[in-house]
């Protein structure tokens, strides 16, 4: 092989890399800089490619109506969501972990299916149910239908992380005296706590991303961010910068946790779908 | 049976939720369907009414079409290509890190954000895209806005964003192979393709299979990138089975009918995955 055939050979996945770098990236960056245009430069054909930034569009989404309290419900939903799920989810996973406990496959199957569920299928029932308890359009009720979803992986996940934890911690534990729920408290969780804080993270970006759910459950009270940005779909023809700032603001926390934790998001998702 | 009889407790939560969540409304929408019941009037026990008005009528089979039309196409295309993308940027050592973290971005977005940031690029005068295309000459069509042209674009929108779910298990998955079958294959001179279709890929069928179901399962539950887009229009081209039991039960209020969509539906998903599981264990036999 020559020396140039063998450079290129090297070169060629750099080149496939910047091309799919390039495409995933080119729409945010598109709409960050029309949120940072003036109306006149967001409209203009050909686009202007150099402009002095301004930030006015970001204070119209953010003052538009409800959406800085539907910016705060989603957080709520978050950490709400986030905390049932992990209270049910860690002793649940732990369960679920040992071979020899009643109901396992069962539980394991019907997780599985859980997941497959069109959301509709539950959407109208729990519609019906969230009327007449007083549930509807409160971020708690959101929170306990989300676990439809985040539990089920949440189960799923923490279990192939706890699989990895050796038997003998928790025997040598045991011996000493500690209980069922110390030796999950005080050996699983600490062990696990990179694979808990995955789990948090994608919940997290499941639940901050969510729409169909919180469309039919919600009114206006807890309506969460997606819907607040939903509301800016009729402006496509008219206010390009307020509906593009609107869209920046809700994938910036999400874009942070893709910078800052890229690793725990890829283990997370590898590990959920190959084990 | 385990010794310690407290550790049933453990599941307790778990179940109680799963049973609220799951179990309650699967029951509660399976009763619903029988009924004819607009939000607000009075039930009425119909039988199988329902299932037999949207399996005779229009709406739920071409919606039934649109989205298989739109799942089949979003999974091969995802699936091909992040297959492609995984083992070219395999091979990359410096940099790797950062261009993760890059390709997973579009994964971050908010369905509704999708929709909207393609809204801007596809938009017929305005949009980038039609810029661009108009650069080499091309006169680039009214993307969302045309039957022909509105459903292909949806299944782009859906490539943009989850293609780098496909790629990184699939990554993962080929970062995690056992290196001596490539040596082996090496030492008896395979060529490029004939290592990746004896070695690579029976090694990678069971991460692939599972990619595919669930990719197939989130397909077929598309909904907010066409209710962000279309609304499932234009003349219902991008009606999904998924708006459309929306439209159903939250804009008409039927819904009754609405829980026969999504319970057919529901069936219809279940008898897919495990047909797709048979497949997975038939050859995990023979091999």
């Amino acid at each position: 092989m020559s020396a140039s055939a063998s450079f290129r050979r090297k070169l060629w996945p750099y080149a496939v890399a910047v091309v799919a770098v390039a495409v995933s990236v080119f729409p945010i960056f598109w709409i960050l800089t029309i949120a940072l245009k003036t109306r006149v430069d967001a409209f203009a054909m050909p686009p202007v490619w150099f402009f002095s930034p301004v930030w006015e569009n970001f204070g119209k989404a953010w003052s538009a109506t409800g959406f800085s309290g539907a910016f705060f419900n989603s957080l709520i939903v978050c950490a709400l969501g986030n905390i049932l799920a992990l209270a049910a989810g860690i002793p649940a996973a732990y369960y679920l972990n040992k071979r020899h406990v009643p109901g396992r496959r069962t539980i394991l199957i019907w997780l599985l299916i859980s997941y497959m569920l069109p959301e509709f299928l539950f959407i109208v029932p729990m519609y019906v149910l969230f009327q007449s308890i007083g549930l509807y359009d409160t971020v708690i009720g959101l929170a306990l239908i989300y676990q439809v979803f985040t539990l089920p992986f949440t189960i799923w996940l923490l279990r192939a992380f706890f699989a990895d934890i050796p038997e003998a911690l928790a025997e040598a534990a045991r011996l000493e005296g500690a209980g069922t729920w110390r030796i999950v408290w005080t050996i699983y969780v600490p062990i696990a706590a990179p694979g808990i804080a995955a789990t948090v993270i994608l919940n997290s970006i499941k639940m901050w991303n969510e729409l169909t759910i919180a469309l039919a459950l919600t009114f206006d009270k807890a309506q969460t961010v997606t819907l607040a940005v939903a509301g800016f779909r009729g402006y496509a023809s008219i206010d390009w910068g307020a509906m593009s700032a609107a869209s920046i603001i809700i994938i910036l926390p999400m874009a942070l946790f893709a910078i800052l934790a890229q690793r725990r998001i890829v283990q997370g998702l590898s590990l959920g779908a190959v084990k | 049976m385990h010794r310690d009889k407290h550790i049933r407790w453990l599941i307790a939560p778990a179940l109680l939720l799963l049973a609220a969540g799951t179990l309650y409304p699967v029951i509660y929408a399976g009763y619903l369907s029988l009924l004819q019941w607009n939000w607000g009037s009075e039930a009425k026990f119909v039988g199988f009414r329902n299932f037999v008005r949207i399996l005779s009528g229009t709406g739920f089979p071409k919606a039934l079409f649109n989205t298989f039309y739109f799942a089949v196409f979003a999974v091969v295309i995802e699936t091909l290509l992040g297959l492609g993308l995984a083992l070219a940027i395999n091979r990359i050592r410096i940099g790797a890190g950062l261009i993760r973290t890059l390709m997973i971005l579009p994964l971050m977005v908010s369905g509704i954000a999708v929709s909207l940031i393609w809204k801007v690029m596809l938009d017929p005068t305005l949009g980038i895209v039609n810029y661009l295309l108009s650069l080499v000459g091309i006169v680039g069509p009214a993307w969302l806005g045309t039957v022909p042209t509105a459903m292909p674009s949806i299944i782009m929108i859906d490539t943009w964003w989850q293609t780098a779910f496909t790629f990184i298990i699939l990554s993962s998955a080929l970062k995690s192979l056992p290196t001596e079958p490539f040596e082996a294959a090496r030492l008896e001179g395979a060529t490029p393709f004939q290592t990746f279709r004896h070695v690579t890929l029976p090694m990678l069928k069971p991460v692939l299979i599972t990619v595919i179901i669930f990719r197939t399962i989130d397909t077929l539950k598309v909904f907010d990138i066409i209710f962000g887009t279309t609304g499932g229009g234009p003349l219902r081209a991008t009606e999904s089975v998924q708006t459309l039991a929306y439209q159903t039960a939250f804009k008409s209020y039927k819904f009754g009918e609405s829980a026969a969509i999504a319970v057919v539906f529901s069936l219809i998903i279940l008898t897919l995955c495990i047909i797709y599981l048979m497949i997975d264990t038939d050859d995990g036999e023979k091999a």
